[in-house]
């Protein structure tokens, strides 16, 4: 017992060393420009920092300021939004278009899944360039389609109006993220155990019964990685909104990240800015962690 | 596997070599000297040695005794914004001072500021700087990241250059900030075709370019039942051009925008307010938080818009090619019909980056450009603006610049030095946007001056 | 009999109807990028114009003219550290010199991210070292964070190591991003321990362990990861925004993001630098195209 017990010690000093020498590189990277700026970060939340004079400790005064701020708070219901909305949606609307496509002649599958993956090699500048294009008041498509087909009664000024500039970010985004879940959903469903699901027919379930009780756990796993992929996507959609509307009109656009670059490059809060950093990092590492929990659990 | 053992190798070696030349590279300080350039008196014509030296990328001679690299960085003013304008203007420089070695970057108005800031944090800021008052003064001079140009202010240039601007190119504290190049007066214009087309010309003063509160709103009444259903816009989609907005709300009923000793921000006046509450309820003019002032002026140039209130002699004269109607320049509407016009006055400041000899060489760069007898008609005239001091009739026979020139005697109070300008800028749109999208205006004002305000008093 | 018919014909219609729906769909997904195309080649009269013009009656080359003869830039440059001595390439259109800074970017970040994802990744899936978990958490809970919220520590510290305005500042925040790490250990759970038994009593050390067992059998997983990382960082227009200035450094995004904030409505030399900036990717993806989907589709089997 005794000797087994120092082998192990050895063992596992030999195994940290080994360990540490392998994450060695990684952790450079990872320590130096994450971690560190993290640090940094909700550090300096402490303190009314801004341009070029010597930053003032304050305490928690930012984070009181921060819950009574009704910008912030504003950001963050649209950054909710955001992620409440597009996450399901995007993982349904992947999930529906591949369970039509997965079992179409081959050519016929692979174009489209190419077409809906186009909007996500085709960058984010590119793409919020061409919304903000097909959005104008003037002289855009949608208005122009809307009015000569009578959807609509007059021209919409979609980026410009508070009702609709955030459903116009969200149907962007959308565009940017289903590309990758359709093609693992497609890849998911090819892979799901055939005899299964002809067992099930022969004992005459519905298509939907199949598909619930016999495909659905099978690619359950795949369901669970696209939707952390997906909220780590809607959590990435600054570009679209800094260059679309700049979190406005009235602020119905902003969102914790884009008002973090709004308060340190137009306001020269950084102090401000950092705690929302932390307090967003906090909202998302928990998320993070619920959601690979529940990927442990299944 | 041996290959990609030693691509690995490779690349980290390359790796080290690229960031130390990238750190070094651009802070570019291995070929100042202590002796610095002497200012303007000496006026070598090399033009053989300014072309060896503009086409090497690598460092100047050691040996060159005034040698610096310095950065300029200007805002769109007239054609300073444009590459092949500025490097003729450089080149002049370079005829002179063949070893100074002037790097240019040009900012737009809607991410200029941001590029700036985050430039100033990344230690990066740029030695010299082209724009206003409004940036080189209230904003980044207040913050104390500018040099002080007093070296420039000799007694000959305080004796010439017009008392107006000189009161607007120094702090609070009399410390100048900026050396001034020139100015104008914003105006706004309409687009002559459509307004006759609606016989909407009675309404204005085509001589003076001025007309009355009433009669503009007749005058868009007039073109809006023309069939022209966007007559002008209140643009609030960024800070850029919102000289525009802001000129045409104080112009209706005479407001102002900061009391007179620039302490204090009045936006919330009564008649501030009227004006907004009737901006808000013209028909042919909407409040379209999707548009800078940039955009404006292109879309009025296109014919989208009959009219814009972003305008200056600098935009005909760049979108002459665009423009396929009548461009009708006019003062902004007020009650009485002596508008007040919001003015911009432009030149230089030196961000303090730490280098005596950059920092010199930057003043050389300024005295040549704003002061040289030749050299300042033609900086002045690339921005196709007008001089800050009497350089004679510069724009002899410029039929457009003679136009135009009627307007600078309306030219109003220069308030854009007072306290947390940065950020009134920033709460100025945003209210437009809220009372865009149907807040009450007198909510919406009041929450402007109450933010704006705090920002002055906590500068 | 009669029932299953029924269904047949049921199920039919709904694959016949959906695939109809879908190709609507799909050709929406597609009409941006037809459009940013489309529009490169359009005279300025057809893009303002109210009517749009699906098919351009006119094809023109101005918005490129006007976009190559915008800014120009040295093609490359390079400087030999601790001298004074650079080399500068020919001056060349700006927009080509995005177009290099942002391949050399995402081609160092994507080599970078692999080596130290894939080390990384295999010790924490299968070496038991004091701190694992910890380690771990700490990688799990940083995974989705935005940069945002490190924008202002991070300008600063770049600041401090003189890498703002250099291509490392974007970098090195793209290889610091668990992600990787994360993908690789997912990956690395497969080896089997045997294997590395064996070689171990073959008198390997760890290295050659992990070179010569582990690595084969990640190789696809590394695919994976390079790909994603590639596209990723061809899109991180956050982290250029903030730490890229000069003209010289941008990169192809940025530049176009530039464009755009300059000449807001001159939608067709915008539109110009938007298909500079996304036909190479395209091409990238098109050729690749198996890879790609491939490549994917490992990430997820054991995420």
């Amino acid at each position: 017992m005794a000797k087994s017990n120092s082998m192990s010690k050895a063992l596992v000093r030999r195994e940290t060393i080994a360990g540490y020498a392998f994450m060695l590189p990684s952790l450079i990277f990872f320590l130096g420009f994450v971690i560190y700026p993290m640090v940094q970060c909700v550090f300096t939340s402490l303190f009314d920092a801004t341009m070029n004079r010597e930053d003032i400790f304050i305490g928690f005064a930012n984070y009181v300021e921060l819950f009574q701020d009704k910008v912030f708070l504003g950001a963050l219901k649209n950054t909710v939004i955001i992620v409440v909305v597009s996450v399901p949606v995007t993982c349904i609307f992947s999930l529906w278009v591949s369970s039509v496509i997965y079992d179409l002649a081959g050519p016929a599958c692979s174009a489209f899944r190419c077409i809906f993956y186009l909007p996500v090699v085709t960058g984010s500048v590119a793409v919020a360039v061409v919304w903000k294009w097909m959005f104008n008041n003037y002289y855009g498509i949608f208005n122009y389609i809307g009015t000569n087909t009578g959807l609509i009664e007059k021209n919409i000024n979609w980026l410009g109006d508070e009702k609709f500039a955030l459903g116009c970010i969200i149907l962007i985004l959308l565009t940017t993220s289903v590309g990758q879940p359709i093609v693992l959903y497609v890849s998911a469903l090819n892979n799901v155990d055939q005899s299964l699901v002809e067992a099930a027919e022969v004992d005459g379930a519905t298509k939907f019964q199949c598909f619930w009780k016999i495909k659905w756990p099978q690619i359950m796993p795949t369901t669970l990685y696209i939707l952390v992929i997906t909220t780590i996507n809607s959590f990435q959609c600054f570009a679209l909104i800094q260059l679309l509307t700049s979190g406005g009109p009235n602020h119905s656009t902003d969102t914790i990240m884009y008002y973090i670059y709004y308060n340190a490059f137009k306001l020269y809060r950084y102090g401000y800015g950092n705690a929302m950093g932390v307090v967003l990092a906090i909202i998302i590492a928990l998320l993070s962690a619920a959601q690979f929990k529940m990927a442990e659990s299944k | 596997m041996k290959k990609r053992k030693f691509m690995a190798l490779a690349l980290s070696c390359v790796m080290v070599g690229s960031l130390t030349a990238c750190g070094g590279k651009d802070t570019g300080t291995n070929q100042t000297t202590a002796d610095p350039a002497p200012a303007s008196t000496e006026k070598a014509e090399t033009p053989a040695e300014t072309k060896e030296n503009t086409d090497t990328q690598t460092a100047a001679p050691a040996d060159a005794a005034q040698a610096a690299e310095i950065t300029l960085w200007t805002y769109p003013i007239g054609s300073w914004g444009d590459s092949a304008t500025v490097d003729g203007l450089i080149a002049n420089f370079n005829a002179v001072y063949p070893d100074i070695k002037v790097t240019v970057e040009y900012l737009d108005y809607t991410n200029g500021d941001d590029q700036i800031n985050t430039a100033i944090e990344g230690k990066q800021a740029p030695d010299l700087v082209l724009e206003g008052p409004e940036r080189l003064v209230a904003n980044w001079g207040a913050r104390g990241l500018m040099v002080d140009l007093a070296d420039l202010w000799t007694d000959d240039a305080k004796a010439v250059i017009y008392d107006s601007v000189q009161n607007a190119c120094k702090s609070n504290d009399g410390v100048f900030y900026e050396y001034p190049l020139c100015m104008t007066a914003h105006t706004m214009a309409i687009n002559r075709d459509l307004f006759e087309a609606a016989d909407a010309l009675q309404y204005l003063d085509e001589a003076t370019g001025t007309w009355t509160t009433e009669n503009f709103q007749k005058a868009v009444q007039a073109v809006y039942d023309s069939g022209q259903a966007a007559v002008g816009v209140v643009y609030c989609g960024g800070q850029g051009g919102d000289q525009g907005t802001r000129a045409l709300v104080n112009n209706l009923y005479g407001g102002t925008f900061t009391n007179a000793e620039h302490t204090e921000y009045t936006a919330n006046s009564e008649e501030n307010v009227k004006a907004l509450e009737l901006l808000k309820s013209m028909d042919g003019i909407d409040f379209d938080a999707s548009l800078v002032g940039g955009d404006e002026i292109n879309m009025f140039c296109n014919s989208t818009f009959a009219m814009a209130f972003c305008w200056n002699v600098s935009q005909e004269k760049n979108n002459l090619e665009k423009i396929n109607f009548e461009v009708l320049p006019m003062a902004f509407p007020s009650e009485d019909g002596r508008p007040q016009l919001c003015g911009g006055i432009w030149g230089f400041g030196i961000f303090d980056n730490g280098d005596p000899a950059k920092i010199q060489a930057a003043k050389t760069f300024i005295d040549f450009m704003a002061n040289d007898e030749k050299q300042a008609i033609e900086s002045v005239k690339a921005s196709n603006y007008w001089p800050v001091k009497d350089l004679g009739n510069i724009y002899e026979g410029d039929e457009l610049m003679t136009e135009y020139a009627k307007f600078v005697e309306y030219m109003g109070d220069y308030y854009q030095v007072v306290g947390g300008w940065a950020e009134a800028r920033t709460a100025w749109w945003n209210m437009l946007q809220q009372i865009g999208s149907g807040t009450d205006v007198k909510t919406a004002v009041e929450e402007f001056v109450t933010t704006a305000n705090t920002a002055t008093s906590a500068q | 009999m009669y029932m299953r018919h029924k269904q047949f014909n049921r199920d039919t219609c709904y694959k016949i109807v959906s695939v109809i729906i879908i190709a609507i769909l799909a050709f929406a997904f597609a009409f941006p990028l037809y459009w940013i195309i489309i529009g490169s080649f359009k005279t300025s009269t057809a893009i303002n114009a109210t009517t749009p013009e699906w098919w351009p009656q006119e094809w023109v080359l101005d918005n490129y003219r006007k976009l190559f003869s915008r800014q120009v830039a040295a093609l490359w440059e390079f400087h030999i550290p601790f001298t004074d001595i650079s080399f500068a390439g020919p001056e060349v259109p700006a927009a080509i010199r995005w177009l290099l800074n942002t391949v050399f970017m995402a081609v160092v970040a994507m080599i970078l991210t692999c080596i130290t994802a894939a080390m990384a990744g295999y010790a924490l899936a299968k070496k038991r070292f004091v701190g694992r978990t910890v380690v771990f958490s700490l990688i799990v809970c940083a995974m989705a964070l935005p940069k945002q919220v490190i924008l202002i520590p991070l300008l600063r510290e770049m600041a401090s190591l003189e890498l703002y305005n250099t291509i490392w500042a974007v970098i090195f925040p793209i290889v610091g991003w668990p992600f990787g790490v994360f993908l690789m250990k997912q990956f690395s759970e497969g080896i089997p321990g045997e294997m590395m038994e064996a070689a171990k009593i073959d008198g390997a050390n760890e290295w050659k362990t992990f070179y010569t067992i582990a690595l084969p059998l990640i190789k696809p997983g590394i695919g994976a990861l390079a790909i994603f990382t590639f596209i990723n960082s061809w899109n991180d227009y956050f982290m250029q925004l903030i730490m890229l200035t000069s003209t010289k450094n941008l990169t192809i995004s940025l530049g176009i993001a530039k464009l755009q904030a300059e000449n807001a409505t001159d939608f067709g030399l915008i539109m110009a630098g938007a298909s500079l900036a996304a036909i190479p990717i395209i091409v990238i993806f098109l050729i690749f195209q198996k890879y790609f989907t491939k490549g994917i589709t490992m990430g997820a089997v054991k995420g």
